[in-house]
């Protein structure tokens, strides 16, 4: 659960007006901030965040907790931003294959795959990196792009992610390693170039 | 390799790390990875993927929500 979603619906509820603005900065922070990882472009992140809260204020009164809001809030969001597809930089539909996404020989080795690592200190990306993660992100057909992004960004559950895309469990966790998967192989790509860059600079 | 059982383990890695998978799953996977360095390898770059996600920051600042959007949830709350 996105705790700045359930943070926000308390103030509201509480009436207290400067409290109520901060709250609306919070949820449009949630909102167009998805909006930036699916869509990748500030103008349909920022029509995603207009047209959410717009749709929000016509039902605020009729959540009951937080999770249902969340749930609406992304369901509401996704919608836009799938319609905003022709600005935005969505890959073509397609199925990811895991067939095609395991591993060869070579990068299942332990060398292939030894590679990076976030610290624990590091709290936030190196440039690089995120510039990467962001493409491989953006590279994704966006129903897997989707599901990574409520998953591991936005960090809800299971469950929620499955209500949000109308679509069952089992099929949330199956694009889900898919999606991660094809992430994780784009980036290890950064990585072999880093260490080739090194052993030339070295030689 | 990989060979069968790598295979086997590579589709049911992401589960394991969101602590989803069965248990009876669990206790073969980990088996498994206590003689194989290879899935020990390519879980924890898995695992670095999902923290990097965990971790990432937009880069541009957030604009402040459109006067339009504040009224009409303000006049929502009234």
């Amino acid at each position: 659960m996105n705790t700045q979603i359930e943070e926000a619906l308390k103030t509201l509820q509480s009436g207290n007006r400067q409290d109520v603005e901060r709250a609306i900065e919070a949820l449009q922070g949630v909102v167009y901030g998805f909006g930036m990882k699916v869509c990748g472009s500030h103008e349909d992140a920022q029509d995603t965040a207009q047209e959410t809260l717009i749709r929000l204020a016509r039902q605020l009164r009729e959540f009951p907790d937080a999770r249902a809001l969340a749930v609406w809030l992304y369901k509401v969001a996704k919608t836009q931003c799938m319609m905003s597809r022709r600005k935005s930089k969505f890959a073509p539909a397609q199925m990811l294959s895991l067939d095609a996404l395991m591993p060869t020989d070579p990068a299942l080795s332990p060398a292939g795959t030894r590679s990076w690592q976030v610290t624990p200190e590091e709290t936030v990306l190196k440039e690089e990196l995120r510039g990467r993660l962001e493409d491989a992100i953006l590279a994704l057909p966006k129903h897997y792009r989707l599901v990574l992004i409520l998953r591991d960004m936005e960090q809800l559950d299971t469950r929620e992610v499955a209500e949000v895309m109308g679509i069952s469990e089992d099929t949330t966790k199956k694009r889900l390693h898919r999606a991660r998967v094809f992430v994780r192989n784009a980036l290890a790509g950064y990585v072999q170039d880093l260490r080739e860059g090194e052993s030339k600079s070295h030689a | 390799m990989p060979d069968r059982r790598c295979k086997h383990i590579f589709t049911m890695l992401s589960d394991y790390l969101n602590a989803e998978l069965p248990v009876k799953n669990c206790r073969d996977l980990e088996r498994h990875l206590k003689g194989c360095e290879s899935c020990i390898a390519y879980l924890e770059s898995l695992k670095n993927t999902v923290e990097a996600c965990h971790r990432y920051q937009l880069r541009s600042n957030i604009p402040a929500p459109s006067k339009k959007v504040r009224e009409a949830l303000l006049l929502a709350l009234r």
